[in-house]
């Protein structure tokens, strides 16, 4: 064969009607013609206008680019089609097309995520951060009583036969008193957007959570482990930095804002529910770090104001280890407990003359959950 | 053979598949890597491709069909999806915060609200992949109304649900009636002949094995516990309830054992029945099928679609050997690399690793699954149709319009999807 085939049989299918029409291709100098075995002239496509369709292995199969009409025209012989390649743009048989549409899938989907993460590290906590303030005290209270029903469920193992709380019983509504003498001080020190309710519970962690809405929980285990009462008001204190900063809410917020980042745009394939899991917590615990810090701040101000002792908050800190929170002991480790504890210390004025509580209180206060 | 009308077609034809297995598996092998390394973004990209890959190495009575989807309609329709999304989400985020009653039934709302709207996403799915096929020059098209689907479906897998999986076969002939009813290649309008209780009948034996060792369980457990003194127990409470619960019931450990036992054998059960179940639904549901006077037949062997169950699990337990060898070389350099000491550091790289390696092994499975598996089944049940009363092929008209990718996108938020 001399030079390149410039006619060949096709299979033409006109897009109008299903049936099939063996054709005569020839290759023009501007458009590709399709004629019937008559030779009478069916359809002219310019090369510009041809497209590749999919097809199995040995054909090539063409359609008409922006056609509403599906019009189909099949190639079996190679050479043949391989002249149809040389002459049409959109033809593709390479596949080179297809790499370059990947690569730019790759590329826009990698920057995709990256702009995510920015998103998520910078504007999930600065959106929380302003709409926080915008929702109303009453708003914020349902929310924590919603959480607290959850919270309450879950700290209460329902194993004693007493009651959860502390300082219900007569022996142990000294304690209560105790406490909340403690708690006038702060609250007068403090100017919060909610009425404090604070409540000790029976549970065996050195630990204290704020809710939303102004709900503290104080668990009984850190009432054992303070040795004074300037340690555990430092504490509480520190929680009442997170009720004024409203962080309860901006966590559930931030929460919602991640889940809706990741969870709807990102990580629908196998496997990628942990990916999402692992990029939400590494997030969210950069979230709580910082409302730690300010929390920590806030306390020891409170505490200098109340006439307490700030020193007070970093030596129990110290002694606990910072794993104020629940979930967060792998994050907090010692290094960032060094720094919170050097941070209060900076803060604290210096110490206060006599301990918030008299000898008698404080012992009264650590037999709050005693039961009787 | 006279050359006039030489493109005629006989009037009973077979299907064909032409897809050859090694560049089905680089498909996936790439989609893998890529979805992982996209963080799922180029699932519509790779579902377009294997999609295309299916369709057009399908040959029916000759011609190949033809999908004309694109991935960008995909990532459009799932962009819409979310638009549409978001609100609902944020609704029912708010009502569950609610104490009263609204709070309390907002669960319930939402997940019948999800299960009506994840229907209709089916419906109009499959209404996106049947406006992308082209065979022969024409489009397939779906009509009917995807919202009285959608109530169709979810009352129907009510029943099913309330018949412990008796009324499934009736439900699946219902719904595929009403979606071939609205389905049509060209002007030529399909249907669905097959019955329910034609696959009842072949599925009851299946149903049966499944659910008699329940039936033994739960009698033998009525029958051995003395639920008033096991009642009288609970109330009391006390820290040694089980032991108690012990000597007022003496025979209930035994049958708790025997209800385990029972449980675990009709959980086998249905595993090793489920490849027969299917083909037997596919048999079933193929030779049901029909476009004018064209009527589909299938014989479908049970043996075969347990043939590409086998291949799944060699290829799984030859990728698990590799992937525990790989993971405790790894793991071996990283120990000898971070020496003894248990730092901050160490521990998230143990992490990292953990996660990837979870990452890889899924992905894996599902690749593997997906090439084995599903393009066996997609290949068994293409294969063994045969398909008569061809003649009409030749004077298909076009109608249909192709339509938005919403559904799509909507399955996919909600995860639906199917093919």
């Amino acid at each position: 064969m001399n030079g390149p085939v410039t006619s060949g049989a096709g299979i033409y299918f006109d897009g109008a009607t299903s049936a099939r029409h063996e054709v005569l291709v020839t290759l023009a100098a501007g458009t590709l013609r399709i004629s019937d075995n008559n030779g009478q002239p069916l359809a002219d496509w310019p090369y510009g206008e041809i497209e590749q369709l999919a097809a199995p292995d040995k054909v090539l199969r063409l359609g008409r680019l922006h056609n509403t009409a599906l019009e189909l025209l099949e190639i079996a012989d190679v050479a043949f089609a391989a002249e149809i390649d040389t002459r049409s743009a959109y033809v593709d048989r390479t596949g080179a097309l297809q790499r370059r549409e990947r690569l730019s899938v790759i590329a826009w989907s990698v920057g995709a995520t990256l702009s995510l993460l920015l998103v998520a590290y910078f504007g999930v906590p600065a959106i929380a951060a302003r709409l926080t303030p915008l929702l109303p005290a009453t708003v914020e209270r349902k929310l924590g009583d919603a959480v607290d029903t959850q919270i309450r469920g879950m700290l209460d193992a329902h194993k004693s036969a007493t009651a959860f709380d502390c300082g219900t019983t007569a022996g142990e509504m000294p304690g209560r008193a105790a406490l909340d003498k403690i708690m006038s001080r702060l609250e007068a020190a403090a100017t919060l957007p909610f009425v404090l309710r604070t409540t000790v519970v029976r549970r065996n962690e050195a630990n204290a959570i704020a809710l939303p809405g102004g709900r503290v929980y104080v668990f009984r285990g850190l009432i054992d482990k303070a040795e004074n009462a300037d340690e555990l008001a430092g504490v509480i204190a520190h929680e009442m930095g997170h009720v004024a900063h409203r962080d309860g809410t901006k966590a559930v917020l931030q929460g919602a804002g991640l889940s809706f980042l990741f969870g709807m745009l990102l990580g629908d394939f196998v496997g990628g529910g942990a990916v999402v899991f692992a990029a939400k917590s590494v997030l969210q615990s950069s979230y709580t770090r910082e409302a730690e810090s300010s929390a920590d701040a806030y306390g020891a101000e409170l505490m200098n104001k109340a006439g307490g002792d700030a020193h007070a908050l970093a030596a129990i800190l110290d002694r606990i280890g910072g794993a104020t929170e629940p979930g967060m002991k792998i994050l907090l480790n010692h290094p960032e407990t060094k720094a919170r504890v050097a941070a209060i210390r900076k803060l604290a004025a210096p110490r206060a003359p006599a301990p918030l509580l008299g000898g008698d209180e404080w012992s009264a206060l650590k037999h709050i959950c005693a039961g009787m | 053979m006279t050359g006039l009308d030489a493109g005629g077609i006989a009037t009973s034809g077979g299907v064909r598949f032409l897809g050859q297995r090694r560049f089905y598996w680089r498909l996936l092998i790439r989609g893998a890597v890529l979805l992982a390394v996209t963080l799922g973004i180029y699932r519509f990209w790779l579902a377009t491709d294997i999609r295309r890959f299916l369709w057009s190495n399908t040959e029916i009575a000759g011609e190949a069909l033809e999908y004309t989807g694109t991935a960008l309609e995909l990532l459009l329709g799932f962009l819409i999806a979310i638009a549409i999304l978001v609100p609902v989400y944020t609704v029912i985020f708010l009502a569950a915060l609610d104490l009263g009653v609204i709070g309390k039934l907002s669960g319930m709302v939402a997940f019948a609200g999800l299960g009506v709207l994840g229907q209709y996403a089916i419906y109009r799915a499959r209404r996106y992949r049947l406006t992308r096929t082209i065979y022969r020059g024409l489009r397939f098209h779906q009509e009917g109304s995807a919202w009285n689907f959608a109530f169709r479906a979810v009352a129907w897998w009510i029943v099913t649900a309330l018949t412990f999986g008796l009324a499934y076969p009736f439900q699946l002939a219902s719904l595929e009636r009403y979606k071939m009813r609205h389905t049509f290649y060209g002007n030529l309008a399909g249907g669905f002949a097959a019955s329910g209780f034609g696959l009842f009948v072949r599925g009851f034996p299946m149903w049966l094995m499944v659910f008699a060792p329940l039936a033994l369980a739960v009698t033998g457990f009525t029958g051995e516990v003395d639920w008033k003194a096991l009642a009288e127990t609970l109330a009391q409470g006390g820290d040694d309830v089980m032991s108690k619960i012990e000597g007022s019931n003496p025979g209930l450990g035994s049958a708790i054992v025997f209800a385990m036992l029972m449980c675990g054998a009709s959980i086998t059960l249905a595993a090793l029945l489920y490849p027969a179940f299917q083909a037997v639904v596919i048999r079933w549901w193929s030779s049901g099928l029909c476009f004018g006077d064209i009527e589909v037949r299938s014989l479908l062997r049970i043996r075969h679609v347990y043939a590409a169950y086998a291949r799944f699990v060699g290829y799984a337990v030859l990728f698990s050997i590799v992937m525990g060898i790989g993971g405790a070389i790894i793991l071996t350099i990283v120990g000898a690399l971070s020496g003894a000491g248990k730092t901050a550091a160490s521990e998230i790289i143990a992490t990292l690793i953990l996660l990837a390696g979870y990452v890889v092994a899924a992905l894996g499975f599902s690749t593997i699954y997906r090439a084995t598996v599903l393009l066996s089944l997609w290949q068994l049940s293409m294969e063994s149709l045969t398909l008569s009363g061809l003649s009409s092929l030749e004077k298909v008209k076009a109608t249909g319009r192709p339509s938005s990718a919403i559904g799509e996108g909507l399955a996919d938020a909600l995860n639906v999807g199917g093919y």
